[in-house]
C-alpha cells in the first residue's frame, strides 16, 4: 500500500493516508492536518458532526503505528485557527506518541509558540537536513530538494466516454515534492503537471503514479 | 360607512378614470370588506393591484372616518412581490389610489435596494401600506420589538403565489404568515396566483390547511376567457434545419416581417446568454433597427430596465428580446405580438407570455413559436393541444424543509427570542410543517443550542441560549449579524458586479465565467462588446471594445422538466409520425424529412414500442433510451438503470437527459439484451434501488449545499468583501461527506435525499413511467450513427456521473489512455 520513491540517494515511502516517511532518518513528514478546524467552525455556529473530530487523531494514530517513526515533523497548518478546546486533545496525543514532534510552522499556524514549546513541540520556520529543505510554502532553493504543502495539490484525471476524476495527490516536480493536506475535512486545490513533474495520486488505500 | 358607500366611493373612482370594474374586482372588495381572507386567481396586467389596494384603503376609510383630516400612524398593510423589481410599479397603483381618495395614508418601500436611512427612517414610523420582499419581511421579523410594528396591520396581500408556492421561499411565507396571524391583532390573508394546476391547494398553503383563516375564506377567479392562438414558425427547408442547439438563430429572418407587423414585439428568451446573442444578431443583420429595439433581463442594470419598461409603455420601441424578466408585474397595454424562442418548458408559463400580448379585454392573443432544432417542432404540436385544453401544471409545495424552520426559529431568537410552545403550535398550523412530530421538534431545538443531540463538555458550540424562563435566544452579536447576513433561500452562484472601470455600473454576472477571462479577453454582455481589464474585490472593471467575439456569458440557472401532461401531449403527437399524411399537424408534417432519416437506422416508436439506441462515437460507448417522460423523470430513471446495470456488471458512466430522453455514455459497451432480459425496467424494489443509487452520484450533493447554507451550517461571507463562493461551495461538498460518516441520521442530511426524490425526481411520475414501459415492446437499435433524436442528447454537456467500479480499476484503464 505504500510506495517507495529514491530522491537524492534517500529513501522515501508515500503513505496513502497523505505522509511520507524518510527510512534513513526515521522521519515522518505530514502536512495540512488543519486540527481544530471542526471546533472552530462550531464555535462560530455553524453545526459540523462534533465526531469527525476525532477522525484526525484515528487517522494520525494509524499513520504512526504503521511507520514507528523516531521523529514526526509537521510542515505546517497543524492548527486550523486560533487556540480552542480541541487544543487539549491534541495535548493528549502528544503525550502519549513516543516520537519526538516538530513543527515546520505555516500560515494557520496563530498559535503561540510557548503553547507549543510547553508540550514539547519546537517550533522552526523553515528546516534544512543535509541537501533537503523542509517548509509550509512551495519554495525551489538551489542545491535542496524542497517538502512542503499549504497548496493541498489534486490532479484531475480524463478518460474515455467523457469520465473525469479528481484526486489527492502528492505532486513531484525536479526539486520539490508538494505534499496532500493530510487533514479531514480540507479541500484540495488543482494542479496541472508539466511534462517533467510525476504525480501520485492517492487512490482510496493505494497510491498510483499518473 | 355602509358597505354601499364604500363602494360607491371605488366606482367614482373607476369611473373618473373612464373603466369600469371588473366582476372579479368587486368580488374581492366585497370578501374583504366582510373580513374575508382568500385567493385571487387572475393574470398579470388584469387590474389585480386595484382589486386588493382598493379594499384595503377602503376599510381603513370605513374605520377612520375622518380619514381625510386626521391621519392615524402606523403600518396598516403589507404587500408581499417575489421581484423587488416590482415594488415601484405596486407603489405607484397604491398610491393612485390612497391620493385620489384623499386619504394621508403613507406608501412605502423595503427591499435589499432600500437605503439604510431610509430603512432607520422605516424603524421610527413605518408607512402605512408597506411594499416588501419574502426576505426583508424575515429581516423585519428578526428586528427587535418586530411585535409592536406589525401589531395593527390588517392585511397582508403575497402577490405572485404562484411564483412561490413550490419554492423554500414559499415556506418562508408560510412561517412569516403563521407568525403574524399572532402578533396582528385583526389580519386579512389575500393571495394573487396566475393559473396552475392546484389553486385549491395553494390557497390551502397560502392559509394553512387547518386554520381558521381557510375555513374562512374564497377563491375568486377572474375568468377573462382570453382567446390564445399559437402560430409556429415553421422553417422552409428542413434539411438544412439543424437536430441540436439552442439558439434559434436559424430562424432569425423570419421574424423580421413579424416585427415589422406590429407595433412592439416582445421576444422571450429562455435564457439571457439567448437574449444577449439575439439582440446582437438582430442588430448585426438590421441595423436598421438601431434605436428601436431593446434588451430587458436580470443581470442589467436597474435603471436600464425600467427605461426600458417606459419605453415599451409609450411605444417608442419596435421589438424587446428578454427573458422571464418580463413574465411578471408591468402592465404592457402596447404589446402586440409576442415570440416565444425556444420550447417554454411548461404550458402556464407560455400561457403567461402569449396573455403579455393584447391587453385589451375581449381582444386575441397572438404568440409565434420558434423551434430552436428540429425536435421542438413537435413540442410546438403539443402546445397548441395544450393551450387549447388549459393543461396548466402544478406547483408541489414542499413539506417539511428542517432548513428552513431552523433559520426561522434562529431569525426569532435573533429580534425578541422565543418560546418552543407558542412558535410550535404556529408552525404546526402550515401547510409546510402540518406532519411536525414532537420528536423532530424537539431535535431541531437541541440542534440550534448544542449543534447536535447531546452535550459534551469540551464542546464550544454557540448559537441560540436558553434563558433561564425557557426563552430561545441569540445574544452574541456577531452571531445574530451573520444570521441576518444569510437570511433567504436562494442559494445562487456568486455574481460580480460588471462596471466601467471609469464607473458606471453596466450588470451582475456569475463569478464562474469571469474567472475564465484573462485580461484583454472580449465579451458581449448587455449588448456591448466589453474589453476585461482586471478583478477588484468583487467588481469586474471593463471598457467598451470594438473587437468582434462570441464569448458570452452564460448564467446556469434551473432547467425545467415537462409536467406529466406536457409529456402526455408530445408523446401523443410524436406518435402522428406514422399517420396519414393529411391527418397530422402542420409541425409534423414538416419534418417528415428528420422522421426519414431517423427510420434509416432506427424508428419512430409508435404508442407500443419503447426505443433504445446503441453507437459507437469518438467520445465512447452512447446508449439512448427514449421514454419521453420529461427530464425530472429522465434523470431519475437513468440514475435507477446505470444502478442495476451496474449490479450485472461494475460500469463508469456519464447521464445527460431531456425531455425526450436520456443517454449513458460510458467508456465500454453495456449489454443492452442483457438489461432486457434481467427486466431492469421492473418498479419492484425501486425506491431502495433509487436510494442506492443517489448515494453514488451527485444529487443529494448538491441538495445538500443549498440546505447547509439555508440552515446556517455554511456561512457564505458578507457581501462585496470578496469571500469567493468556490470556498462555500467547497466546504459544503465536505460537509456533506462528513455528515455521511459521523452523521447520517441528521434531519437536515436526510432531507437532501427526500427533496431529491419528492422535487427533482418525481418519484410517483418514475413509477407510473415504468408501468407504462412494461406494456410496451422493447425495440432495441444497433446504429453506426447518431440518429435525429439522439443529436439534442448526446451533444449535451451537463452531465451527471456514476460509478460503481473500484476507483483504482477505473484509474488504472485512464492512465493507460493517458499514456498511449
Amino acid at each position: 500500500m505504500t510506495l517507495p520513491i529514491e530522491i537524492k540517494n534517500q529513501q522515501f515511502l508515500l503513505h496513502p493516508l497523505g505522509g511520507i516517511f524518510w527510512e534513513e532518518k526515521s522521519l515522518l513528514l505530514i502536512s495540512d492536518v488543519h486540527l481544530g478546524k471542526v471546533a472552530h467552525f462550531r464555535k462560530f455556529g455553524a453545526a459540523v458532526p462534533r465526531k469527525a473530530l476525532h477522525k484526525n487523531y484515528l487517522l494520525l494514530d494509524e499513520i504512526v503505528e504503521h511507520f514507528n517513526p523516531f521523529q514526526i515533523c509537521f510542515l505546517g497548518d497543524l492548527f486550523h485557527s486560533s487556540l480552542n478546546k480541541e487544543w487539549e486533545l491534541f495535548e493528549n496525543w502528544v503525550a502519549k506518541i513516543p516520537s519526538e514532534i516538530i513543527l515546520v510552522s505555516g500560515n494557520h499556524d496563530i498559535i503561540s509558540p510557548h503553547k507549543f514549546e510547553q508540550i514539547g513541540v519546537p517550533i522552526f520556520q523553515e528546516l534544512i537536513l543535509e541537501n533537503f529543505l523542509l517548509t509550509h510554502h512551495p519554495e525551489e532553493r538551489e542545491g535542496l530538494f524542497t517538502f512542503c504543502g499549504h497548496i493541498h495539490p489534486a490532479v484531475r484525471l480524463q478518460g474515455f466516454g467523457r469520465q473525469k476524476l479528481r484526486l489527492p495527490c502528492f505532486f513531484k516536480t525536479n526539486a520539490q515534492l508538494i505534499l496532500p493536506a493530510f487533514g479531514e475535512f480540507t479541500g484540495t486545490h488543482v494542479l496541472q503537471p508539466k511534462k517533467e513533474d510525476e504525480v501520485f495520486a492517492i487512490v482510496e488505500n493505494e497510491i498510483v503514479k499518473v | 360607512m355602509t358597505q354601499k358607500e364604500l363602494f360607491h366611493i371605488a366606482k367614482d373612482w373607476f369611473h373618473q378614470q373612464s373603466w369600469k370594474p371588473f366582476p372579479f374586482q368587486k368580488e374581492t372588495w366585497k370578501a374583504f370588506l366582510q373580513g374575508k381572507h382568500g385567493l385571487l386567481n387572475a393574470p398579470t396586467g388584469s387590474g389585480k393591484t386595484y382589486a386588493l389596494w382598493f379594499p384595503i384603503v377602503l376599510d381603513y376609510i370605513k374605520r377612520h372616518p375622518n380619514y381625510k383630516t386626521k391621519h392615524k400612524k402606523g403600518l396598516k398593510a403589507i404587500w408581499i412581490t417575489p421581484l423587488r423589481a416590482l415594488s415601484q410599479e405596486i407603489k405607484q397603483s397604491a398610491e393612485r389610489v390612497t391620493q385620489d381618495l384623499e386619504t394621508q395614508m403613507t406608501v412605502g418601500i423595503r427591499t435589499g435596494d432600500t437605503s439604510t436611512k431610509e430603512r432607520a427612517r422605516q424603524k421610527t414610523t413605518m408607512p402605512d401600506l408597506l411594499i416588501t420582499t419574502p426576505e426583508s419581511l424575515q429581516l423585519l421579523l428578526s428586528s427587535k420589538g418586530y411585535a409592536k410594528v406589525f401589531q395593527d396591520c390588517s392585511a397582508i396581500v403575497v402577490d405572485e403565489w404562484h411564483e412561490l408556492l413550490g419554492t423554500k421561499r414559499g415556506v418562508q411565507m408560510e412561517l412569516g404568515l403563521s407568525r403574524l396571524k399572532t402578533v396582528c391583532e385583526n389580519l386579512r390573508i389575500w393571495g394573487i396566483s396566475a393559473t396552475i394546476g392546484n389553486l385549491e391547494q395553494a390557497r390551502e398553503v397560502l392559509l394553512g390547511p387547518t386554520s381558521e383563516a381557510l375555513q374562512n375564506s374564497i377563491l375568486v377567479r377572474a375568468n377573462l376567457n382570453k382567446k390564445i392562438t399559437v402560430r409556429s414558425i415553421i422553417p422552409e427547408k428542413m434539411e438544412t434545419f439543424p437536430w441540436r442547439g439552442h439558439l434559434g438563430l436559424h430562424l432569425l429572418e423570419e421574424v423580421v416581417p413579424i416585427i415589422n407587423k406590429s407595433k412592439t414585439t416582445l421576444l422571450f428568451t429562455n435564457t439571457r446568454s439567448q437574449c444577449e446573442i439575439w439582440f446582437q444578431k438582430i442588430l448585426e443583420k438590421h441595423p436598421e433597427y438601431a434605436g428601436e429595439i431593446a434588451m430587458h433581463h436580470g443581470s442589467i442594470n436597474k435603471e436600464t430596465r425600467i427605461w426600458v419598461e417606459e419605453a415599451i409603455r409609450n411605444e417608442s420601441l419596435k421589438a424587446v428580446v428578454c427573458t422571464s424578466s418580463l413574465d411578471l408585474g408591468v402592465d404592457f397595454a402596447p404589446v402586440e405580438t409576442v415570440i416565444q424562442i425556444g420550447g417554454p418548458k411548461g404550458v402556464a408559463r407560455f400561457l403567461q407570455r402569449a396573455g403579455r400580448s393584447g391587453h385589451r379585454p375581449g381582444k386575441e392573443s397572438v404568440i409565434y413559436f420558434l423551434p430552436t432544432h428540429a425536435m421542438e417542432l413537435i413540442e410546438a404540436s403539443a402546445l397548441q393541444v395544450a393551450v387549447k385544453d388549459n393543461a396548466v401544471e402544478d406547483r408541489i409545495p414542499y413539506l417539511n424543509s428542517y432548513d428552513v424552520l431552523v433559520q426561522y426559529l434562529t431569525t426569532l431568537a435573533v429580534s425578541d427570542g422565543f418560546y418552543p410552545e407558542e412558535i410550535f403550535s404556529e408552525i404546526k398550523q402550515t401547510f409546510c410543517y402540518q406532519g411536525i412530530t414532537e420528536n423532530e421538534w424537539q431535535w431541531l431545538l437541541n440542534f440550534l443550542v448544542m449543534g447536535s443531540q447531546s452535550l459534551k463538555t469540551y464542546d464550544e458550540y454557540k448559537k441560540v441560549e436558553v434563558e433561564p424562563d425557557g426563552k430561545f435566544k441569540v445574544n452574541n452579536k456577531g452571531i445574530a449579524m451573520r444570521h441576518r447576513f444569510q437570511i433567504g433561500t436562494i442559494v445562487g452562484d456568486a455574481t460580480i458586479t460588471v462596471r466601467y472601470q471609469k464607473g458606471g455600473y453596466i450588470g451582475s454576472i456569475e463569478e464562474y465565467f469571469i474567472s475564465k477571462l484573462t485580461a484583454g479577453d472580449v465579451f458581449t454582455f448587455a449588448g456591448r462588446n466589453l474589453e476585461f481589464i482586471r478583478i477588484k474585490g468583487m467588481q469586474a472593471h471593463v471598457w467598451n471594445s470594438t473587437k468582434r467575439t462570441n464569448k458570452v456569458p452564460s448564467w446556469m440557472g434551473g432547467r425545467l422538466s415537462f409536467s406529466a401532461q406536457m409529456s402526455k401531449l408530445l408523446r401523443e403527437e410524436l406518435y402522428t409520425a406514422e399517420l396519414e399524411f393529411k391527418k397530422q399537424s402542420q409541425e409534423i408534417k414538416s419534418l417528415e424529412p428528420m422522421f426519414n432519416k431517423q427510420r434509416e437506422e432506427s424508428i419512430v416508436p409508435q404508442p407500443g414500442e419503447f426505443l433504445i439506441e446503441t453507437f459507437k462515437s469518438r467520445d465512447g460507448y452512447h446508449h439512448i433510451f427514449y421514454p419521453f417522460e420529461g427530464r425530472g423523470v429522465h434523470e431519475a430513471m437513468s440514475s435507477l438503470l446505470s444502478y442495476r446495470i451496474g449490479l450485472l456488471e461494475p460500469i463508469t458512466c456519464s447521464l445527460a437527459f431531456n425531455d425526450y430522453g436520456f443517454e449513458m455514455l460510458s467508456d465500454k459497451p453495456i449489454d443492452i439484451q442483457a438489461v432486457i432480459d434481467n427486466n431492469l425496467f421492473t418498479t419492484e424494489y425501486m425506491l431502495a434501488d433509487l436510494q442506492k443509487s443517489l448515494n453514488s452520484n451527485e444529487m443529494a450533493r448538491r441538495k445538500f449545499r443549498d440546505i447547509a447554507v439555508i440552515s446556517g451550517m455554511v456561512f457564505t461571507g458578507y457581501p462585496e468583501k470578496g469571500v469567493k463562493m468556490k470556498h462555500l461551495q467547497s466546504s459544503s461538498q465536505l460537509l456533506f461527506d462528513v455528515f455521511r460518516d459521523f452523521e447520517p441520521d441528521n434531519l437536515m442530511f436526510q432531507q437532501a435525499f427526500t427533496e431529491t426524490f419528492e422535487h427533482q425526481l418525481e418519484e410517483g411520475r418514475l413509477r407510473m413511467a415504468l408501468e407504462r414501459i412494461a406494456t410496451q415492446e422493447i425495440v432495441w437499435k444497433a446504429c453506426t450513427n447518431a440518429t435525429p433524436f439522439s443529436f439534442p442528447i448526446i451533444t449535451d454537456r451537463l452531465r451527471e456521473k456514476l460509478s460503481n467500479e473500484k476507483l483504482a480499476d477505473r484509474i488504472k484503464r485512464m492512465t493507460k489512455i493517458l499514456t498511449k
